[in-house]
């Protein structure tokens, strides 16, 4: 049996070509923008870019997951449109996604019948189950076939997701961001696989953003950046530092032409980075910490750093590389599996978020819906989490003093220039920038000897962003010790007095900001250590 | 109590003359919680207040409880109208809200069956179910000697009083027709009791789990006396029957209050015992009419025939209660008599004489049915006819 | 305290009108749904409701006292629900919590104290009861992570058998086979109202009432609860213990149901007992539930809710011989359904995202959903 798309392929020179996609999504974010792209028979393509460039939604437009805005998907034979990537993978295009769609409490044969909609009968179990291992052998992937797929380590889970894949004999498999929950052996295995995939002639678009990958296993590499597409080259012809160039911007080195060329969201650099030599005493002192992830056991890799008083110390990379497990851990909200943390030289591990909050942790947390607000909360009652029980809010026995949080509220409210109702107004109704102001304002109240900002500007307008780095950069001013990790380059770069680069969980450098290049933070970040 | 006597005796003077005198037109029937389409206690207290409400020509109106703690405001509801001339309370569970409500409104009559409540202005109906009881006790254990079967089963509602009655009377006719089996045929008779108390007036499927226990310990029948659970009890012997493929003989359903013969096409239903619930509330509406009304306990038996063991007349009279409560579809009418008939032809002639000897023994006075309304006394009666326990 | 204050925990609604005037126009919509129904199957409607509406709230003496009374213990049952709710979880045990209360405040016919101690033991006996029957499934889901809707309702059953166990050989009166020992006159709730159910429980349940709304609204610990419900990652974030809100909601919402126990045994003529069978306490948890929607899961709300569903049931008793033609208490329990339905709706539609997450915590996968990484 022989699918549609392959005997398509063999008419013409490739498999499928997006053109001019474009994709806005309801909120007006532009994710994609005029995409052309060719996809060929018996090649491996890198799909190379940084958070939010537009990887997925791209790949989710050829999968049927969602459709273009503009733009059409054409294949040798004409265009095709995809209702869902059920009809996607009846033309034999398979996509693995970063999160597996299986049924833990099943085992890998009654996982893939289920997702041929096969019945689970032992009739066509035992069906599946020759054909599953027929695709085992041939492929080299071996899993146990018969134990719940949740008792599978997380690298064999992605195997049945991909035998899952394979066994709708797709012609195009696309698989986002792979290696991230494997183990370096696993890597290999995975890679010896696909190149094996490409000897059949398939076609096969690889999500990453590691470069030591694209150089290890991809023929060409596009790279998107902001949703455009800033190259489609031949492995071969392209060189590391200048991958890292296309995906993190042009080779700039100086501040001014940097602020030129980020007209849209330009960040005043904070001229401060003189007080690094004015820096106060220790406040954190991290050392040895390792940390375990949700899916793969170790997030955060044997990492030791000191944060002192009076600086900003930030900490770039592509996001999923350990920053968010750093912060859980170093606010009480993940435990760690070694390694010391303290504040002022007293433990804060295997501490509560309160215990810690009380020895001066400011936490601005990287997801303020999911973490930092109790949304259908008033701006009063989002104003104490966390503080709710000290004693300027909490009279005997447990009652709230609400006249207290009220002035309390209408303070924060002018102090941080909050746009809302009043102390009784839902959060909910607060736009993005607001609500975040209300944390910070909430956070900074604390008095904290040290603030940990997590992504603090993520999704606000110019003005609000702006306004919240003001406040970090005065906070640190009046000699308070700042760890902000963010995703946005130009935001750390902009206000680190020291930048640490992470990447699977460890630091590939520290240094101050003037001293790195962009390419070589785009390299650091890609996980090459030039 | 001297108070209450007087009390008594103020409201005897007041009432009775004034219930002679003008009829509001309206009764009232109040249901306990099991509710209608039981086809046996609450449809037979509808069916004995409807036709007494037809014959007199007054209104009839038929009250419900959804839960228990209805029916006191249920009770008062209807006091308070005061326009009813009769209340009647169907089931003994209304008694405690009864004795409240009666002692609230004192003018109001009202009657209860199956529970005693001691006021002036309540007329209290009682059944000597212990004398049917004893004819389908009797039938039983004749038709397990007969048929070579070593039990005979009752599956009883919750344990309440009243049911002891039945289990009295019940062990009371196993016992007489163990001795009237051997004194006719010469050959031993033993026949066991196997009886339990499910603990529920509505739950069918205790009813047919408890059946089905009792068949397989080798019971001829099962006799109900747990109103609907009777239900369950005929479901477990029509698929006993469907199994062994037969259509008749053992082992039979013996109905209770109404008559249930005809239950299932009267294909198993042998006899029932039969609590006349709706001559009970057809006489307290009839005293009520004719102003012969007055506070106390009546007791009915067979000899008030209030109580009794089915024949073919009964047959005929509840076909066509089936018939009206949609259980029994009208073309099945025919095929429903000749089942029955063919069931009871089962059994020999003699047996029947021998049930009619017992039934004449009891009217005569000269075969005296014993009963029980405590556990106590239940317990020496269970003492005294042991029917094959240790 | 001023009706804006009280319902400050009610929240906006989906149809962006005041929740109270939500209710009306609900209310309305089922009672025409109800009026359809009744006329379609030949009924006269504004017969029927006008009985419903005298033998609800007919008078003072006895319609509005009678209404109250069956309100009560569907106040406290509706707290077991809300309280947990607001605590993120669906408690559906106030059932069997309600029969464990029950049976335990039955207990006090064995003991001998002068009124009114011998009532208070009995209340509190209620409570204990009530709440330590809660810890079951409040434990398991905290050591071993079971669902509290499945343990709830395995435990609802478990308790109806061993109380109807506990009826039929433990508490049983020996004289009275099909009811348990009746409450001394030293532990009953006095009644207020001559010739009515209504008893001093009534001032329990208010009391109880007013205290979940003051505990959630006015103290950290209630704070708590209510954060860790709405966001229990944010609680964490907090610095909330969420094991602690657990603990502390399932033992508050077994207290209450406990104490609805309490009310229907210790303060509901005439028995005074519970009947074998328990025909007296079925389903007044699962009312409850019912009596929580239409409070919007708030213990002020929930009040007048009680009152709406003690008035539906007093006037439902009416309806079936008001008149010329009146309506069976069957048809009177599908017009009552109806309007409860009805009455319901918005509440359940905004917690239907709450409803879906414990399904889905039911069936486990082996990883979260789909990225949904734009």
């Amino acid at each position: 049996m022989i699918s549609a798309g392959a005997r398509e392929r063999k008419r013409d020179g490739y498999f499928l070509r997006a053109e001019g996609i474009t994709k806005v999504y309801a909120d007006g974010t532009v994710a994609v923008r005029d995409v052309t792209l060719e996809l060929r028979p018996g090649e491996i393509v890198g799909l190379l870019g940084e958070n939010g460039a537009g990887k997925t939604t791209l790949t989710k437009i050829l999968s049927g997951l969602l459709p273009p805005t503009r733009g059409r998907v054409v294949s040798p034979r004409g265009p095709v449109r995809f209702g869902s990537p059920r009809e996607a993978l009846d033309f034999g295009i398979g996509m693995v996604h970063q999160h597996f769609a299986l049924v833990g409490t099943f085992t890998a044969v009654e996982n893939v019948a289920l997702s041929h909609e096969r019945p689970l009968a032992p009739l066509a179990l035992a069906a599946t189950r020759a054909g599953l291992e027929r695709l085992m052998a041939e492929s080299g992937l071996k899993v146990p076939l018969d134990v719940p797929v949740e008792k599978l380590a997380v690298g064999e889970q992605q195997r049945v997701e991909i035998l899952k894949v394979l066994s709708r004999e797709v012609e195009l498999l696309i698989l986002d961001e792979p290696t991230s929950v494997l183990t370096p052996l696993e890597v290999d295995e995975l890679f010896a696989f696909l190149r094996r995939l490409r000897g059949e002639g398939k076609s096969i678009v690889l999500i990453t953003h590691k470069l030591r990958e694209v150089g290890a296993i991809t023929d060409r590499v596009v790279v998107l950046r902001k949703g455009a597409l800033v190259g489609d080259v031949r492995t071969a012809d392209v060189t590391k530092e200048e991958l890292a160039q296309l995906m993190v911007g042009r080779a700039v080195g100086t501040r001014a032409a940097r602020a030129v060329e980020l007209s849209t969201e330009e960040i005043p650099a904070h001229a401060a980075h003189g007080a690094a030599a004015a820096r106060g005493p220790g406040v954190l002192h991290v050392e040895g910490l390792t940390v375990p992830g949700d899916t793969k056991p170790v997030a955060v890799h044997d990492l030791s750093f000191d944060v002192y008083a009076g600086e900003i110390f930030g900490i770039a990379g592509v996001e999923g590389n350990g920053q968010s497990e750093l912060v859980e851990a170093l606010t009480g909200l993940r435990p760690a599996l070694k390694g010391t943390a303290t504040i002022h030289g007293r433990n804060i591990l295997g501490l509560d978020p309160r215990q810690i909050y009380r020895l001066g942790v400011a936490h601005i947390p990287e997801d303020r819906w999911r973490l930092g607000l109790v949304l259908p909360f008033t701006l009063a009652e989002n104003a104490i989490l966390g503080v709710h029980r000290w004693p300027q809010f909490r009279g005997p026995f447990s009652v709230l003093r609400w006249g207290k949080i009220h002035a309390h509220v209408r303070s924060l409210i002018e102090r941080f220039e909050i746009q809302a109702t009043g102390p009784g107004a839902p959060a909910r109704s607060l736009s993005g920038g607001n609500q975040q102001k209300l944390i910070v304002g909430r956070e900074l109240a604390k008095d904290p000897a040290i603030v940990i900002a997590s992504q603090p500007t993520r999704g606000l307008d110019v003005g609000a962003a702006q306004y919240i780095r003001d406040i970090l950069v005065e906070m640190r001013d009046r000699g308070r010790a700042i760890l902000l990790v963010s995703a946005d380059l130009d935001e750390v770069l902009a206000l680190s007095d020291r930048v640490a680069i992470m990447y699977e969980g460890r630091f590939m450098g520290v240094a101050r900001p003037e001293e790195l290049s962009r390419e070589r933070i785009g390299m650091l970040m890609g996980g090459v250590r030039g | 109590m001297r108070k209450w006597l007087g009390l008594a005796l103020v409201v005897a003077l007041v009432a009775a003359p004034a219930a002679a005198q003008a009829l509001k037109g309206k009764v009232a029937v109040v249901l306990d919680v099991g509710g209608r389409g039981d086809l046996s206690f609450n449809d037979m207290g509808f069916k004995g207040t409807d036709k007494a409400a037809k014959d007199f020509k007054l209104t009839m109106v038929e009250v419900q409880n959804a839960t228990a703690a209805d029916y006191l405001p249920n009770l008062r509801n209807l006091a308070r109208s005061r326009e009813y001339d009769l209340i009647i309370c169907v089931g003994f569970l209304l008694g405690d809200a009864l004795e409240q409500t009666a002692r609230e409104f004192p003018t109001q009559k009202f009657a209860i069956i199956d529970s005693v409540v001691d006021a002036p202005n309540v007329m209290s109906i009682v059944f000597r179910e212990n004398e049917m009881s004893a004819l389908i006790g009797a039938l039983a254990a004749m038709a397990a000697a007969h048929h070579g079967y070593p039990k005979a089963g009752v599956v009883l509602g919750i344990e309440i009083p009243v049911l002891y009655h039945f289990e009295a009377g019940f062990r009371f006719g196993m016992d007489w027709g163990n001795k009237k089996y051997t004194a006719v045929t010469g050959k031993p008779a033993n026949v066991g009791l196997l009886y339990t108390y499910t603990g529920s007036f509505s739950d069918i499927a205790l009813g047919k789990a408890a059946t089905e226990a009792m068949l397989a310990q080798g019971a001829v029948g099962v006799y109900n006396v747990a109103g609907p659970l009777g239900i369950g009890d005929l479901e477990a012997i029509t698929e006993y029957h469907r199994n062994k493929g037969t259509r008749s003989g053992p082992p039979y359903y013996f109905g209770v209050d109404a008559n249930q013969d005809w239950m299932g096409k009267g294909m198993h239903g042998l006899a029932s015992g039969m609590k006349r619930v709706d001559v009970g509330c057809y006489m307290a509406v009839e005293a009520v009419v004719k102003g012969t009304f007055k506070g106390g306990v009546v007791s009915l038996g067979l000899k008030e025939k209030g109580v009794g063991i089915s024949r073919y007349e009964d047959l005929l009279e509840f076909i066509e209660f089936g018939v009206s409560a949609g259980a029994l579809k009208p073309e099945d009418i025919a095929e429903t008599i000749l089942n029955w008939q063919a069931n009871r032809k089962t059994l020999p002639d003699w047996i029947w004489a021998a049930i009619d000897e017992l039934e004449a023994g009891i009217l005569a006075g000269t075969i005296k049915v014993p009963t029980a309304d405590s556990l106590v006394e239940m317990q020496a009666i269970r003492a005294r006819y042991t029917l094959g326990a240790p | 305290m001023r009706e804006g204050r009280l319902l400050r925990g009610v929240h906006r609604t989906h149809t962006g009108v005041h929740p109270a005037l939500e209710s009306v126009l609900a209310a309305i919509l089922g009672l025409l749904v109800g009026a359809v129904i009744m006329l379609l199957w030949g009924y006269d409607p504004w017969q029927a409701y006008w009985a419903l509406l005298k033998g609800a709230f007919g008078g003072f003496g006895y319609e509005i006292p009678t209404s109250v009374a069956r309100g009560v213990p569907l106040i406290l049952t509706a707290l077991t629900f809300s309280i947990c709710l607001r605590a993120g979880m669906f408690n559906i045990g106030a059932e069997g919590q309600m029969y464990v209360g029950a049976a335990a405040a039955v207990t006090v016919a064995y003991l001998r104290l002068p009124y009114p101690w011998h009532l208070l033991v009995g209340v509190l006996l209620a409570a204990a009861a009530g709440a330590i029957w809660s810890l079951g499934p409040a434990l398991l889901k905290l050591t071993r992570g079971v669902s509290e809707v499945i343990s709830t309702i395995m435990f609802n059953w478990i308790s109806r058998f061993l109380v109807f166990y506990l009826v039929a050989y433990v508490l049983v009166d020996p004289r009275q086979a099909q009811r348990t020992v009746r409450i001394p006159f030293s532990a009953r709730f006095p009644i207020l109202v001559p010739g009515t159910d209504l008893s001093a429980a009534v001032y329990m349940a208010l009391g109880f009432a007013l205290l979940v709304y003051f505990l959630l609204w006015h103290t950290a610990v209630g704070y708590e609860v209510r954060a860790a419900g709405l966001n229990p990652t944010a609680a964490r974030y907090g610095g909330i213990s969420i094991r602690r809100t657990v603990l502390l909601s399932f033992a508050l919402g077994g207290v209450a149901a406990g104490l609805a126990g309490a009310a229907t045994t210790m303060g509901l003529p005439p028995t005074y007992a519970i009947i074998s069978g328990l025909p007296d306490l079925m389903n007044l948890g699962f009312d409850g539930m019912a009596v929580a929607m239409v409070g919007r899961n708030h213990p002020i709300g929930i009040l007048f809710a009680a009152l709406f569903f003690g008035g539906l049931n007093a006037g439902g008793r009416v309806m079936q011989f008001y008149g010329e033609n009146p309506v069976p208490l069957e048809m009177v329990r599908v017009v009552m359904g109806t309007i409860v339905l009805a009455m319901a709706i918005p509440e359940l539609v905004r917690i239907f995202p709450a409803l879906v997450r414990a399904g889905r915590a039911l069936v486990r996968r082996a990883g979260p959903a789909q990225g949904e990484e734009a």
